[in-house]
């Protein structure tokens, strides 16, 4: 299952990359591009929290979802 | 007697298979809504970048959805997270388990609040767009 879930986390972190690419080209809103690729980072993000995992792997999620609130929120504020 | 048949009848180890179990299968699933959420929002962005057209309240749309797919898993995991402290056996395991658990529930909760203010933020453009078209039509 471990296997798995890292390849379901690898697959969410391509998806999100290509999506925010794709939102950056069609609606040419950087902002709207990096919060995309944040939504999608999260969820590879939880993917990899599932099961058993070791303080490293806590640790670093725990890093990219802090990241993630401090960007979104600086988004927000720039608005 | 009675101690004699309840340890026959459940003893730990079978508890701690049963949860263990069940763990997995909750874990699983929130895992599984996850993934299908990022692929379900993935499809949608290809499909709204290539036709076009209004894509920014769209993209928001797709934002909200995945982000609802996403407090959906998390209560999954949440749940899974309630199942195994009816079996973590030593200090180390419920200190991670508090540690995931307390990321998993302050996520949800700005997962929440950010699902209610994209809500908030379309509802304000459709209102915004009524109210430019009404005198558009009082005037014709």
């Amino acid at each position: 299952m471990t296997a798995a879930l890292h390849l379901a986390a690898l697959a969410t972190t391509a998806f999100g990359l290509v999506a925010s690419a794709v939102v950056l080209v069609a609606a040419r809103r950087p902002r709207a591009a990096l919060a995309v690729l944040l939504d999608f980072l999260t969820a590879a993000g939880l993917l990899r929290l599932t099961g058993e995992p070791s303080w490293d792997a806590v640790a670093a999620a725990a890093a990219v979802i802090a990241v993630r609130k401090l960007v979104t929120a600086g988004l927000r504020l720039s608005r | 007697m009675n101690l004699f048949l309840s340890v026959e009848v459940l003893s730990e180890s079978t508890l701690r298979d049963v949860v263990d179990l069940m763990v997995r299968l909750v874990e699983a699933a929130g895992a599984l809504i996850i993934f299908l959420g990022a692929v379900w929002a993935f499809g949608r962005f290809l499909l709204v970048g290539v036709r076009g057209g209004g894509v920014g309240r769209e993209f928001n749309k797709i934002r909200l959805s995945l982000g609802r797919f996403l407090a959906l898993g998390l209560e999954f995991q949440l749940a899974g997270d309630v199942l195994r402290t009816a079996i973590a056996p030593s200090f180390t395991e419920i200190g991670q388990l508090a540690a995931i658990a307390a990321i998993r529930t302050a996520l949800n909760y700005f997962l929440s609040r950010e699902i209610a203010e994209e809500r908030a933020e379309i509802e304000r453009e459709r209102h915004k767009e009524a109210d430019d078209i009404r005198p558009r039509a009082e005037s014709a």
